[in-house]
């Protein structure tokens, strides 16, 4: 008994979502996810990620626009007659029947038999690697195993889509890391479609296909996670995935796809991206910044805090404020010294001003 | 365990069987006299005549009330017991048939010209004196006066140790309240109703209440018919019985059959056995010191004698009908019960 | 793959419904049979033929009540949708249609054709003079009812209301027939019943007539004479306000907040009001300062003063109430005071407040909701009370038994009742609407399901002496009065004859062992089988209106759950006498008929207690994370399979906990009791009234101790079973929350 896909994409036209009387909690998205795509919902508390998620669900009903699960409209379908089903944030285990019964308990509202049920089910828990935990009680797991008894429930359900709410926000940090990679292995192995809510970043650059970044109930930016990195659209996106310094400065001149900027003398060569000239701002990850080139923008340390791995300083000059980490921990600036701060040659972003 | 089903089966099946032969008789009974009577009155048929009963009790205003509530839909089938007015009132209104019984002439002629009054849709079945009772030991420790007439209650002495019903909850308070209109005339037999107001120390709301707080030492003095009064001495608690100087009225509990009754022939048949001397002895058994209508029965040697109290020419059908009833209660409402105490 | 129920064409619970209504069409008497259908008499006494127990096809059939053959049209209809999907509208709009028209249809017949032919004029001189006469709807007719009204809320779900389901929308139909039938419909008809005048017309003066009566508003009681019942109430509704808040306030400290040794007995004080029937105080307070009782002699003798009738009126009654009332409060603030986050103290102590200025400045005005909320139970409770004013009223009138003297009195006056029931209803309603729009919105002991490890401080010691010895002397005074209770269960004739015997026991509770078996002969046996049976009847109904209720306010939305709230809460503000009244005046004639039977003591338990349910049912409720019933219903599960498999088990020790309560509570009521009993169905409560008018005190107080024994033995055993479960479920439930 092995479990199968029948992945399909997710298609989203025009959808809102309104609570009340006015509180847009989803305004007017398009989203397509592929079938057997791992797509994750990012975005801060607040801007409609979840919503999303439980329209997928069929737990909140769209109040405009169509939403498609495989070639199926299934808008107006309550929950139960979708072919969906989805990891909570709880994991939401019933605390009353044992891990098997979990597990077994959408199987049987799915017309198999009892023994049929129970072998799939079964499978379902080995492939998570609890083989042996199928008579315990839920309370008598760990937290981890809570999470796998939960993914093991949705998976055996063989849904079109499997959906995930934040599966990982009530793990410790070491544990985190290692579910998410078997989450990502099981939806590679089996092809799955999946969405994914998160508002940890790194874990969406982890784990995703695609990513889709949201604000104030809209899409911001929609992407692989390098894309976003890389070339985040605006400000909000820059700063959320990742962290970046967004510092002011001038276009001189547009050569082709190529532009030069200047600030305070400072002059660097980077990809346009259809900026015209005139003000604008530089996007850098604080690992781009390099800090005593010789050439760059005056600065000052204003802090400088070991952390292992490497050096992370505050600078603080004309422009404000920046974050930057440099990888030598031998010698050390120390407070109050004066550098020039320049760009590495890939990686810092235009962005409209 | 065989011989345990067998059994059961065995009572299932006579009880199916005598569910089903009192099925086709069967007769619904309100009662408005003390429970242990009316359960006495409501097996006593039932051995009488197979007939089953269905027994509600129930004070006469109550039972008044819910056959007024249900005249578009009779549940009830004979109404027994409970002082004449209600049931005089629910004649004039309609709510109770017309019925000659075989019986009548075995009865009292109180019983007959109150049947008359009331266009024969009821009739006396027992009657009692009105009077009060008192605690003798309560008499004696507050030093008070043995009292013999109704004028001894007005005097200074009794102030809060009188009791009597609510005339506006109370058929027993009401007759009380025709009754001095009657002996003393209106304007004097409000003047005495004033006074003894000044006396009451509660107004209860059922009739015969004064006379039980008496009994318990929660009131000196309870206005109320004599038959309770003496139920009460017989019962073991210290209470002394007075039958007024000044005459007194009294009460026809009466019977009525309700107007739409679904057992209808086994009214007719409950309302003649309860005319009947044997059904009327039963009282005795039960304490109830009334004195019987049928000239045949038994009176207790405890009751009342009813040749030696002076009783009044009381006018059944003038006071029991709604139109007075309504002017005195709203007379006493508004010059009596307003006053202070 | 799932397949989805929305393409099936043949939908198992349409076709049941479908099927019920022709059941109750062809098959079961249409009309009320008198004996009961459950006796079964009807199968072999002329049925299907004769009139009485006719199914309606055979009454059609045998040209009689005609009327009732338009019903055909909406019970052939569903037939259509049969072999439709049910996203067609046509499928829905059928099922409306058919729903709307059955269930309008009946209703109207119901209303319009009596026992006595046309209710109303205009229906006689429109159809002519015909004679046509009906008795109340009986199984047939119900369950018809219930067919046509649950096709209507499958209909309205097929249309898209709540996503489409089925059991959500057709439990909402439910609740809201069974509410507007069973609560609105008899207390408009009560209203109404203010309006009418002496030969039966409407007039708004004799309301007013009534509603201005001395006798409500009077205030002699300022210079000697006597006040108004509804001042009366009032007055002694905020006195029994304050004092039992204050008293409750007073044990909920101690427990909570001093070293007092025996907290549990204290607890255990909780669940005296819940056991005890009305009235036995009263009784017991006269036994003990009456005229003649026990306290008062000795206290006359020893200082050789004469003893008065200071307990009949205002202070017994307020004495009566307020034990038996303190208890209520307590339990409140018992929740209220341990609510108060002890890391909020503790932050008080850090910021150098000392004990008396942190329980001044922080616990108690962190409390205030909770002790203003305790008021107003209060206030409702006393308000609402009948027992004790019965007793102990003396000439002080309170509402409550006003309104029962205006109907059962001999100046027999539903007007007056109806007027004196409104007053009383705008009474405990204001009061119940204040709790809930003022103080709903503020509480602050919420329950973050974080652990608050801290302690709770110990009282100041100026504050510790007196809340102890006023909380331990009142208890002490409790325990006397119970003790009291027992005692005069085993006297011979109390005041008059002291010595012991049992003999009360006996004549309530003998039996006799002969071949045939056990022979009940006490007096009381009848009236406690009864008790017993219709409080066992009534419980689990309570207790699944309440649940579903519960499930609906706390798991759905949709519109108009406001109002759909107030209105099943607010059975809770209507006391019993009202809600006795008005069942009278509505159930006595068809269309439903159901006065002297036992259904209508089973119904009016369920109205009275449903809002304890609900409120069992939402506090677990929302302990249950929301996220168990969507994870089961994105597994494939429907609403209905939800609510059975997932929520009805976690709410185990809830729906117990229901269970006996209303069991409880049936067994002790008597205020709407009173009005609904009859021959055949005598209540416990009822039948010691009789006993206690008849000067029986010994068997009435007998009586009642047995009752409170058998019910301690209930709430005992509820205790020991919940408190396992409760553990169980703790634990897990700490787990999957993390």
């Amino acid at each position: 008994m092995t479990i199968q896909s029948k992945a399909a994409p997710v298609r989203f036209d025009g959808v809102s979502k309104v609570f009340g009387k006015d509180v847009r909690a989803v305004d007017n998205i398009d989203l397509h996810v592929d079938a057997g795509k791992l797509v994750t919902l990012l975005g801060p508390s607040g801007c409609g990620k979840t919503t999303t998620l439980r329209m997928i669900a069929g737990l909140e009903m769209a109040t405009s626009g169509k939403i498609l699960i495989g070639d199926r409209d299934v808008t107006k379908l309550p929950a139960t007659d979708r072919d969906v089903s989805m990891v909570f944030q709880s994991y939401a285990l019933f605390p009353h029947m044992t891990v098997l019964e979990n597990v077994m308990y959408g199987l049987t509202f799915s017309g198999f038999a009892k023994p049929e049920a129970r072998s799939r089910a079964l499978a379902g828990l080995d492939l998570v690697g609890l083989k042996g935990f199928d008579s315990r009680l839920p309370s008598e797991l760990s937290g981890g195993q809570q999470q796998r008894v939960a993914v093991a429930r949705a998976l055996v359900l063989e849904p079109q889509v499997l959906l995930f709410d934040e599966p990982l926000s009530n793990l410790d940090a070491k544990l985190r890391r290692q579910v998410r990679e078997d989450i990502r292995a099981i939806q590679k192995d089996l092809g799955l479609t999946v969405v994914y809510v998160t508002h940890d970043q790194e874990e969406a650059l982890a784990v995703s296909d695609e990513i889709v970044v949201m604000r104030n109930a809209a899409i911001a930016q929609m992407g692989t996670p390098r894309q976003l990195y890389d070339a985040p659209n605006d400000r909000f996106v820059a700063d959320f995935i990742g962290e970046a310094n967004l510092l002011p400065c001038e276009i001189l001149s547009v050569d082709g796809d190529m532009a030069i900027i200047e600030i305070e003398g400072y002059r660097h060569t980077l990809p346009s991206r259809g900026l015209p000239t005139g003000p604008a701002t530089i996007a850098v990850r604080p690992s781009r910044l390099v800090i005593d080139s010789g050439d760059g923008v005056p600065a000052t340390v204003a802090k400088a805090t070991y952390v292992g791995v490497r050096m992370e300083y505050t600078l603080t000059g004309k422009f404000g404020q920046v974050f930057a980490v440099h990888d030598n921990v031998d010698t050390p600036l120390e407070p109050g010294t004066e550098v020039r701060m320049g760009f590495a040659a890939k990686g810092p972003v235009l962005l409209p001003e | 365990m065989k011989k345990f089903t067998t059994t059961a089966l065995g009572t299932a099946i006579a009880l199916a069987v005598s569910v089903s032969a009192a099925q086709a008789d069967k007769l619904t009974l309100y009662c408005s006299a003390q429970e242990e009577w009316c359960q006495l009155m409501a097996r006593g048929f039932e051995d009488a005549t197979g007939i089953d009963v269905d027994m509600t009790r129930k004070s006469s205003g109550e039972t008044f009330a819910q056959i007024r509530a249900e005249a578009s839909n009779p549940k009830g089938d004979v109404w027994w017991g409970g002082t004449g007015d209600p049931h005089l009132q629910a004649a004039e209104e309609g709510l109770t048939m017309e019925y000659v019984s075989p019986m009548r002439d075995q009865l009292h002629d109180w019983a007959i010209s109150q049947a008359e009054s009331a266009g024969n849709r009821t009739i006396g079945i027992y009657s009692g004196a009105l009077g009060y009772g008192y605690n003798t030991d309560l008499l004696a420790a507050n030093n008070l006066p043995e009292p013999a007439c109704w004028k001894d209650l007005l005097k200074p002495d009794y102030k809060g140790h009188v009791q009597m019903a609510n005339p506006n909850s109370s058929g027993t308070a009401y007759t009380t309240l025709a009754s001095m209109v009657q002996i003393f005339g209106e304007d004097e037999g409000f003047e005495y109703m004033k006074g003894l107001h000044a006396n009451i120390n509660q107004y209860t709301k059922s009739g015969s209440a004064p006379i039980k707080a008496a009994g318990r030492g929660e009131s000196t003095i309870g206005i109320v018919f004599m038959h309770d009064a003496v139920a009460q001495a017989v019962a073991g608690f210290p209470i002394k019985v007075v039958a007024p100087c000044e005459g007194t009225g009294y009460e026809i509990g009466s019977m009525s059959i309700i107007d739409g009754a679904r057992n209808e022939e086994e009214a007719k048949k409950f309302y003649d056995w309860a005319l009947s001397a044997e059904a009327q002895n039963l009282a005795l058994k039960v304490n109830a010191f009334q004195v019987p209508s049928n000239k045949g029965a038994q009176t207790s040697e405890s009751a009342p004698d009813m040749s030696t109290i002076k009783l009044i020419n009381y006018d059944f059908k003038k006071y029991g009908s709604s139109d007075e009833r309504k002017r005195l209660l709203q007379k006493w409402d508004e010059d009596v019960s307003t006053l202070p105490q | 793959m799932r397949v989805s129920t929305t393409d099936k064409t043949s939908h198992p619970v349409l076709i049941f419904w479908i099927l019920a209504g022709w059941v109750g069409y062809c098959l079961l008497p249409w009309y009320m049979v008198e004996d009961g259908l459950w006796s079964f008499e009807w199968l072999f006494d002329g049925y299907p033929f004769d009139e009485d127990y006719a199914p309606a096809a055979f009454l059609i059939g045998q040209g009689e009540k005609i009327w009732l053959s338009p019903l055909l049209i909406p019970l052939a209809l569903p037939l259509l949708v049969l072999g439709r999907v049910k996203s067609d509208p046509v499928y829905s709009r059928i099922l409306i249609l058919s729903g709307t028209l059955g269930f309008g249809w009946l209703i109207a017949q119901g209303f319009s054709i009596g026992i006595r032919g046309f209710n109303y004029d205009w229906l006689g001189s429109l159809f002519g003079d015909i004679r046509l006469r009906q008795f109340g709807m009986g199984y047939g007719a119900m369950i018809c009812a219930t067919a046509f009204l649950f096709l209507l809320t499958q209909g309205i779900a097929a249309r898209g209301a709540i996503n489409g389901d089925v059991f959500v929308v057709s439990a909402i139909g439910g609740v809201i027939t069974i509410v507007t039938a069973f609560v609105f419909f008899p207390i408009a008809k009560m209203l109404f019943a203010a309006f009418v005048t002496e030969d039966g017309a409407y007039s708004i003066s004799v309301f007013f007539a009534k509603f201005f009566d001395d006798r409500l508003w009077g205030l002699g009681c300022l210079w000697g004479a006597r006040c108004g019942a509804a001042w009366n109430s009032l007055f002694l509704a905020i006195m029994v306000g304050f004092i039992t808040t204050a008293l409750g306030l007073a044990f909920a400290l101690v427990v909570t907040r001093s070293g007092f040794r025996y907290k549990r007995a204290l607890r255990a004080l909780t669940v005296l009001p819940i056991i005890t029937p009305p009235f036995v105080i009263g009784l017991a307070l006269i036994l003990l300062f009456g005229l003649s009782g026990t306290v008062t002699q000795f206290v006359a003798e020893l200082f050789d003063l004469t003893p008065t009738r200071w307990l009949y009126g205002m202070p017994g009654v307020l004495i009566a109430q307020t034990l038996a009332f303190t208890p209520i409060a307590f339990l409140v603030l018992i929740g209220v005071v341990e609510g108060v986050s002890p890391s909020m103290e503790e932050a008080a102590q850090t910021l150098r407040a000392n004990r008396w200025q942190t329980f001044k400045t922080v616990s108690l005005p962190l409390m205030r909701p909770g002790l203003a909320n305790a008021f107003l139970l209060g206030f409702i409770e006393s308000m609402a009370d009948f027992g004790n004013p019965l007793v102990l009223g003396g000439n002080f009138d309170v509402l409550s038994t006003e309104i029962f003297f205006a109907i059962v009195g001999a100046q027999y006056d539903q007007g007056r009742a109806a007027v004196l029931a409104i007053v009383l209803l705008f009474f405990t309603l204001s009061a119940f609407y204040a709790q809930r729009m003022w103080l709903g919105k503020k509480s602050y002991t919420t329950v973050t399901g974080k652990g608050d490890s801290g302690v709770h401080p110990l009282m100041p010691k100026g504050l510790a002496i007196p809340v102890m010895v006023v909380a331990l002397g009142w208890a002490l005074f409790t325990a006397a009065v119970y003790a009291m209770i027992i005692y005069g269960s085993v006297v011979e004739l109390w005041g008059v004859n002291n010595s012991l015997t049992f003999k009360h026991y006996v004549t309530a509770f003998s039996v006799r062992f002969e071949e045939e078996g056990i022979r009940w002969t006490g007096a009381a046996w009848d009236s406690f089988w009864t008790t017993i049976t219709i409080a066992a009847i009534a419980a689990p109904l309570t207790a699944a209106v309440g649940l579903v209720t519960a499930y609906l306010l706390t798991r759905q939305s949709f519109a108009g759950k406001n109002a759909f709230e107030f209105g099943t809460m607010l059975s809770f503000a209507i006391p019993g006498t009202v809600i006795g009244v008005s069942y009278i005046l509505a159930f006595n004639v068809p269309p439903i008929e159901i006065t002297g039977t036992g259904v209508i003591l089973v119904i009016s338990f369920i109205f009275r207690n449903m809002p304890v349910g609900v409120r069992a049912g939402i506090a677990s409720m929302s302990q249950l994370d929301r996220s168990l019933d969507e994870s089961s219903l994105t597994l494939g599960a429907n609403s209905w399979q939800t609510f059975r498999r997932v929520i009805l088990p976690l709410l185990r020790p809830a729906i117990l906990a229901a269970l006996v309560y209303s069991f409880v509570r049936a067994m002790t009521a008597i205020s709407a009791v009173i009005f609904l009993v009859s021959a055949k169905y005598d209540m416990a409560t009822s039948y010691i009234i009789g006993r206690v008018e008849n000067n029986d005190y010994g068997l009435a107080i007998a009586y009642s101790t047995t009752l409170i024994f058998v019910m301690l033995a209930v709430v005992g055993a509820m205790q020991l079973i919940v408190g396992r479960t409760q553990i169980g479920r703790r634990m897990s439930q700490s787990r999957t929350n993390v």
